[in-house]
């Protein structure tokens, strides 16, 4: 079990190597920010979000600029379609660099920045057995913390996504994080996107049953649906206490489940479902000439066949499904939540669908907060539990859906009191 | 987040707004019996999208929602290829007449619905010499009227977009249904639909300017516009006082305006923040950009329009119509206090295009409790105000003053946007 107790805390500022008072602020100078990517093409994550940073955004009323500087950047995978350049050459600022180490160091040989971007999402790389895509992004942490080390000096650092495809890579990035005492950060824009309605759970509420739903994207699509869902949860009575079994569906057995009525009969609860589904703008019609109706079990199969879901028992006693429709049922993620008592309430998170993918720019919003406050807005170990979450229902659904065991997920933490979601 | 208690049981769909219990959730005896009379009923038409919610039920706080309505009758005044009508008639059992009074009165002799949605969008009509289509929405109603005269009995009335493209036709509509005494609900589906962010004028400030960004033709897309913009400036201190003078600009004469400070570049920068479909660079490659103040807006805008429109309080509240600049609809305002206040009217995406839930729960809400949730005034006035700005429009730009839009009315307290 991980606790993060005062004890471990102090042993992790023992070895910290964030020395005392920001040094971009002591050098009274704008921060210096590093961008390390694996690929930088229209509508990669990081375009997304370093473009952010280079050309700012609308925010609360006003074209925003962040108060920073990307000063150093490093893609790993520069193709036809690449952006990288162009952007270098419009922010002369920015200079691309060939090693992580040297974006980093900007050119020399100590840590030059202030902050650290990693995006490591798109490009060319191999898919293992599972269906998980090998991204890099544990190997670019490890030689950012090289540079760390060798310098004798952290700086704040944003992962996009779940930590990693593989959960000892993720834990150990954790681990690393704390014992060198910097700023950590992660996770999908869902939970801070907009939603519909502007609501969360109460802090300190009562939640017996949760469900969220999306299009059925192995890896990739899993993450973000269980970073909406435990944005939502985490804030329940007792905060969080781990996930202590996972079971996936498939084929036949997710159709049982479909059908089951209940979770104490194998399935999940179908007004969850039916909750989640009155929350969507992009549901499939399942009738012809009618643009938006609900649909029965018998039709989502019809549209779905290769659904697939994970359930997920929470130390606590709670009870999780996401369930992913794999085919034309629902074009946006839904998530809803049964409280004690037998009241429900559902969210959309809304992902503004246009070029610009607007969901980017809470999330830059809040990597700003990190780079200047140097502490992670919402707690990191979010987004350890949902990268442990993701790869342990995968494992599931390889092992032909065995109900696993996850006492490595015995991840207890606590969520920000005030919502982190975007409603200015 | 200080979660209000309200808008979370709101969200439960336990309660309304109000935080009483809802009246739709109170034990109903049998359904209400509703005519729709409409133009065309196509797939992807307003009759489609709404009467649809009323046989198939619609997603409301939460909910797959099934409104206590039945429809029991249908005219529908063309029927081109595509046409979906009969269908609909024989999945859903209600009958289709030849005649307006016919459906009203259920092929009988006296009124015989409890509710009556009227539909004039999409079909073929003609335009007149101000761009105008001309939907006989007034011709319907007074079809409607004359049953309720001639039966001694009225009942609600919705009228979907604005109550005509003539502004006398609307007001002679206001006029009767406040002679007959039924409630009377009309308008677009903007001011109901979700907003991004979930804000609102607070209730009785003071305003200092007032600016809606909007694209698509006229008539059709820019009456949407000028109805988002009044649901949000009707709530200012004194209400809405009517409209003094109104005048519709086009081309370049618009960016000079904005450099006379005619309408506020500091608005259309808070608008156009709110956006997420900025063209340009950012259709090109998603970049974002500060489009307000990078001096791109003349390159992509080929032919801005402004419809100015004075209140008689002395408000000045603008609509610039945009085309090519972006793709959605966004509101700014400058309170007294100086706060800006700035939103987004989100379309959601076809098909589900779900802001007509939001607008069918209006509807709903009316024909079950016999009050409209929100005065048909707000539509009578951005009806007048369009019809007349595009008189400016045809008469050489000219400022017209507008005696005749002393329509005062005051907007109720309560949000009714989002579902």
């Amino acid at each position: 079990m991980m606790r993060c107790t005062r004890r471990t805390f102090l042993a992790g500022t023992a070895a910290s190597l964030a020395l005392g008072p920001r040094t971009w602020a002591a050098e009274r100078r704008r921060p210096r920010i590093a961008a390390l990517t694996t690929i930088y093409h229209k509508y990669s994550h990081s375009q997304h979000i370093v473009d952010r940073f280079l050309d700012g955004y609308g925010w609360a009323g006003r074209h925003h600029r962040p108060a920073m500087d990307v000063v150093s950047l490093y893609v790993e995978q520069v193709g036809d379609n690449d952006l990288s350049r162009e952007r270098a050459r419009r922010h002369p600022r920015m200079k691309i660099y060939p090693t992580i180490a040297e974006a980093l160091t900007q050119g020399g040989s100590n840590l030059a920045v202030d902050g650290v971007l990693l995006i490591g999402e798109h490009g060319k790389y191999p898919v293992n057995e599972k269906g998980q895509t090998l991204y890099p992004r544990y190997e670019y942490f490890q030689q950012v913390v090289e540079v760390y080390r060798r310098s004798g000096r952290s700086a704040p650092l944003f992962n996009d996504k779940h930590l990693s495809w593989n959960w000892d890579h993720a834990r150990r990035m954790y681990d690393t994080a704390k014992e060198l005492g910097f700023g950590f950060m992660a996770g999908s824009s869902l939970p801070v996107t907009w939603r519909q309605p502007a609501i969360d759970l109460p802090f300190g509420g009562q939640v017996e049953e949760v469900m969220g739903i999306w299009s059925g994207w192995l890896d990739g699509g899993d993450i973000h649906v269980l970073e909406a869902m435990q944005s939502i949860i985490e804030r329940r009575r007792g905060g969080e206490t781990g996930v202590r079994a996972v079971e996936a569906f498939r084929g036949e057995r997710f159709w049982k489940a479909m059908a089951a009525g209940s979770w104490q009969a194998g399935g999940w609860d179908p007004r969850l479902l039916e909750a989640a589904f009155a929350r969507s703008n992009q549901l499939n019609s399942p009738r012809p000439t009618y643009s938006h109706a609900l649909p029965t079990t018998e039709e989502l199969r019809r549209l779905a066949p290769d659904s697939y879901a994970y359930r997920f028992e929470y130390a606590d006693g709670l009870k999780a499904s996401i369930v992913q429709f794999k085919g034309n049922v629902v074009g946006d993620c839904n998530v809803a939540v049964r409280l004690n008592g037998g009241s429900y309430f559902s969210v959309l998170f809304y992902l503004p669908y246009y070029t610009m993918r607007n969901f980017f720019s809470p999330q830059v919003h809040h990597i700003e907060s990190l780079f200047l406050t140097g502490k992670s807005p919402y707690p990191i170990e979010r987004t350890l539990l949902t990268t442990g979450m993701t790869a342990a229902g995968i494992e599931s659904l390889y092992q032909q859906q065995r109900r696993l065991e996850t006492p490595h997920l015995a991840i207890h933490y606590q969520p920000t009191r005030h919502s982190t979601f975007w409603r200015t | 987040m200080k979660l209000p208690r309200r808008a979370f049981l709101r969200a439960l769909g336990s309660a309304t707004v109000a935080g009483t219990v809802h009246p739709l959730l109170a034990a109903t005896t049998r359904p209400k019996r509703i005519a729709i009379i409409t133009t065309v009923w196509t797939y992807q038409s307003h009759a489609q999208h709404m009467g649809d919610r009323f046989l198939v039920g619609y997603p409301r706080h939460g909910r797959w929602h099934w409104p206590p309505l039945q429809v029991v009758s249908l005219y529908v005044d063309q029927t081109p290829a595509g046409d979906l009508s009969r269908q609909r008639a024989a999945d859903h059992g209600f009958t289709i007449y030849p005649t307006i009074a016919e459906a009203l009165r259920c092929g009988g002799q006296k009124l015989a619905v409890d509710g009556v949605v009227i539909i004039g969008e999409h079909g073929d009509y003609p335009r007149n010499h101000k761009g105008q289509i001309l939907y006989p929405r007034f011709e319907f109603f007074q079809q409607c009227v004359r049953v309720f005269a001639q039966d001694g009995r009225a009942v609600p009335v919705f009228n979907d977009k604005h109550l005509s493209y003539s502004g006398d036709k609307a007001r002679q509509m206001v006029a009767d249904s406040k002679r007959l005494k039924f409630p009377f609900l009309a308008g677009s589906s903007l001011p109901v639909t979700w907003r991004l962010p979930p804000v609102e004028i607070p209730y009785g400030a003071k305003l200092d300017e007032a600016l809606m960004v909007g694209v698509g033709g006229s008539d059709p897309m820019d009456y949407h516009a000028l109805e988002a913009m009044q649901c949000m400036v009707e709530r200012r201190r004194g209400g809405e006082t009517g409209i003094r003078s109104v005048q519709l600009i086009e081309g370049d004469a618009v960016w000079r305006a904005g450099e006379e400070g005619r309408w506020s570049k500091r608005l259309l920068e808070a608008a156009l923040s709110r956006s997420d479909s900025l063209q340009g660079d950012s259709e090109l490659d998603s970049r974002p950009q500060d489009l307000a103040n990078n001096g791109q807006l003349p390159k992509l805008v080929k032919n801005p329009a402004a419809y100015f429109i004075e209140r008689n309080d002395g408000l000045r509240t603008t609509l610039l119509m945009l085309n090519g600049a972006l793709g959605d609809y966004c509101f700014a305002a400058q309170l007294a206090s100086g706060t800006i206040v700035s939103t987004q009217f989100f379309l959601p995406p076809t098909p589900n295009v779900t802001y007509s839930a939001c607008l069918v729960a209006q509807i709903e809400e009316m024909i079950v409790t016999g009050r409209a949730p929100y005065p048909v005034e707000r539509t009578q006035i951005a009806s007048a105000m369009l019809d007349r700005c595009l008189d400016s429009k045809v008469e050489g730009h000219r400022r017209i003053a507008t005696p005749e839009l002393n329509i005062r009315y005051r907007a109720p307290k309560v949000s009714r946007f989002g579902g």
